[in-house]
């Protein structure tokens, strides 16, 4: 039972750090939090599921796909909207609440009620010990690895990852050595949404997708991001994993009805002995 | 769209009937379910069957030359939402409403209808405390969890000889009021359940529960709840390695479970509201059903579509054109109401709490559809 609950969700935990990094991004360049992440998750679900059933690709190229269409999405939406609210932050929080009532709505119109998603991942059940899951499971785990080393490589390794780096240390200082600074929160955008399109298209052949199913798995991504420190990447990820591990555990040995319940009293309990998460370093306050 | 020609038939013979002699006002008949949300699929069915039969009335000649025109309003599945969905219906100022889906929505949205005086006929819901001695305004035609629940209990043990049977449910009133009536009649029976565990209606991963289910290794599996979560539960519990045989009532009653699980609902054995095998008369109406609907943007979901359908016909109405729109007067005709319904065995009427008595129907899933039950 334990190894069942773990694996379960650990593969979870996956998906909401994956989510979660799209916050952790958005906050690290503009220290605002984009509360349409969860709802652009589901919208990334459902462009998975029409993609992958007129094209029919298989997973590896769906995934790059989706990637590639969420990252344009983001890129536009930053342009035409996401540029006109982060001047102030309690505008960009309605505004990105908004955005993601509007996302979900317009899904609504066209998918009112639950849809099997295609099973791009296989169907196989694998067996570990006692333990059973479908094989999609292993997806969500690689694909999560890989998004991390890629991510950490880009930031590190590249000149536009440098250039985000600076923009998210001190924007005004980086736009005065020449970093082209609205180019980088695009960019920023635009990585936060594909990030949260293909944990969408991960996720979509467990499960039945619906156009409310962004609500639940944003908020945890959200608590994920901010249990490992939301200004950390490896700390979202290491949220994700512990909440959705927690969750199941809690689920399984104390009560499902109260499994939320149960993960978030922890969480609580977490953050006022460690306010700024468990890798989060404190934000020097500017004079 | 087929509704685009239901309205412009309405508002032509509207307007014959105003040019006419008198001035005959439309007979206004609201209904209330989830159009969108989990619900959908059940509240798509509840509007296809109340577009059906308003549409025959009105072509045989309304109700006493007036015509009676419908207005269907979506609560998203959303006990909050419910209520003001409700309240619409009341400022509109419907004649009577037939319709509801989803116990936690009828108990909410009931309250508005009670305070307003309107006549409520649920197709629905089936959680026992809609009807009790507190509704005056509120009827129901579908049978209650008492009743579902108590006969599933009977079949599993007796009919299927589950002798480990583990119970899943949802955590709202229409799980918690399916499970509760289920282990009484288990214990009256002589049997206690393996393992009793509840989820959330929007959960979407069960392996917390499923894998506590499998360690307790039972060979039945109740799941009270509804559509998405209840093909989901039968799809990961296969998934898991649990082979125990799924059982129900009504929450499975529906088309799109063997759609989102197309082989692990195989072999469910279920109560439910409406079967075609049982009558001719029911074969009839189900065929003329599914062919109105085949080929729209939704699939003709005929369960709930056969209750709302036979609501308006059978007992609204007679009881309209005996009344009129006098609500006292449709009330008192509702509760008088006895008579013989399609599909449901003997003679049905209302009780004093507003229920309507009659049979239920057993069914199995087998190959992709609902069967009428053979087993022993």
């Amino acid at each position: 039972m334990f190894g069942q609950l773990v694996i379960g969700g650990f593969a979870t935990g996956c998906i909401y750090a994956v989510v979660g990094l799209g916050f952790t991004l958005v906050y690290r360049t503009l220290r605002m939090v984009n509360f349409a992440q969860g709802h652009v998750f589901m919208a990334g679900t459902f462009l998975g599921l029409v993609i992958a059933e007129r094209m029919h690709l298989p997973a590896l190229p769906l995934l790059l796909v989706v990637g590639a269409v969420a990252f344009g999405l983001g890129m536009v939406l930053e342009r035409f909207v996401f540029r006109r609210l982060y001047h102030n932050h309690e505008v960009f929080i309605v505004g990105s609440i908004g955005l993601g009532i509007v996302l979900m709505n317009g899904v609504r119109v066209f998918f009112p009620e639950p849809v099997p998603f295609p099973k791009v991942f296989g169907s196989e059940v694998v067996q570990i010990g006692t333990a059973r899951f479908q094989e999609a499971y292993l997806w969500v785990v690689a694909a999560t690895l890989i998004l991390v080393v890629l991510l950490h490589a880009m930031f590190t390794y590249t000149r536009t990852g440098r250039a985000l780096r600076a923009v998210a240390a001190d924007a005004e200082i980086a736009g005065a050595v020449g970093v082209n600074v609205k180019r980088a929160i695009g960019l920023t955008f635009g990585l936060s949404f594909a990030v949260a399109a293909i944990a969408g298209v991960l996720i979509g052949p467990l499960y039945f997708v619906s156009f409310d199913m962004g609500d639940m798995v944003g908020l945890k991504a959200f608590s994920a991001a901010v249990f490992g420190g939301i200004n950390s990447i490896p700390g979202t990820i290491l949220g994700g994993i512990v909440i959705g591990i927690l969750e199941n555990l809690a689920g399984g040995y104390i009560s499902s009805a109260y499994k939320d319940l149960v993960a978030f009293v922890i969480l609580l309990l977490m953050l006022i002995w460690r306010p700024t998460g468990l890798l989060g370093r404190e934000t020097p306050v500017k004079v | 769209m087929r509704m685009n020609k239901l309205v412009t038939a309405l508002v032509a013979a509207g307007a014959m009937v105003a040019a006419g002699p008198g001035l005959a006002q439309d007979i206004k008949l609201g209904v209330v379910a989830g159009m969108s949300g989990p619900g959908t699929s059940y509240g798509i069915g509840i509007r296809q069957g109340a577009e059906m039969a308003v549409k025959e009335i009105n072509a045989a000649g309304g109700i006493k030359g007036r015509k009676i025109s419908l207005v269907v309003v979506d609560d998203a599945s959303n006990p909050a939402q419910s209520v003001s969905a409700m309240q619409r219906l009341v400022s509109d100022g419907v004649d009577l409403v037939v319709g509801g889906w989803g116990s936690s929505q009828v108990l909410a949205n009931m309250e508005v209808a009670e305070r307003a005086g309107l006549p409520y006929i649920v197709v629905g819901a089936t959680n026992p405390k809609i009807t009790t001695d507190k509704n005056k305004w509120t009827y129901r035609v579908i049978f209650t969890d008492s009743v579902q629940a108590e006969q599933i209990a009977e079949a599993a043990v007796k009919r299927l000889g589950m002798k480990r049977i583990a119970v899943i449910h949802d955590a709202n009133d229409y799980g918690v009021g399916n499970r509760d009536i289920f282990l009484a009649s288990l214990k009256k029976l002589g049997v206690e359940p393996v393992v009793v565990v509840p989820y959330q209606t929007a959960d979407k991963d069960f392996t917390a529960q499923l894998t506590r289910i499998r360690e307790a290794n039972p060979d039945g599996l109740a799941i009270f709840g509804t559509i998405p979560a209840a093909p989901a539960i039968m799809n990961q519990a296969r998934d898991l390695g649990i082979k125990a045989r799924f059982i129900g009532t009504g929450g499975l009653a529906n088309e799109n479970l063997m759609t989102l699980a197309p082989k692990a609902s195989e072999g469910t054995v279920l109560t439910t509201y409406f079967h075609e095998d049982v009558d001719p008369e029911a074969r009839a109406w189900a065929d003329r059903y599914v062919k109105e609907f085949s080929g729209g943007s939704q699939p003709p979901r005929p369960v709930l579509a056969a209750w709302e359908y036979r609501a308006i016909k059978y007992i609204a109405a007679p009881c309209l054109e005996q009344a009129g729109t006098d609500k006292e007067k449709l009330r008192q005709c509702f509760a008088n109401w006895k008579g013989k319904l399609f599909s449901v065995p003997g003679e049905a009427y209302f009780d004093k709490t507003g229920q309507l008595i009659q049979q239920s129907v057993l069914v199995e899933v087998g190959n992709g559809n609902f069967q009428a039950f053979k087993g022993k």
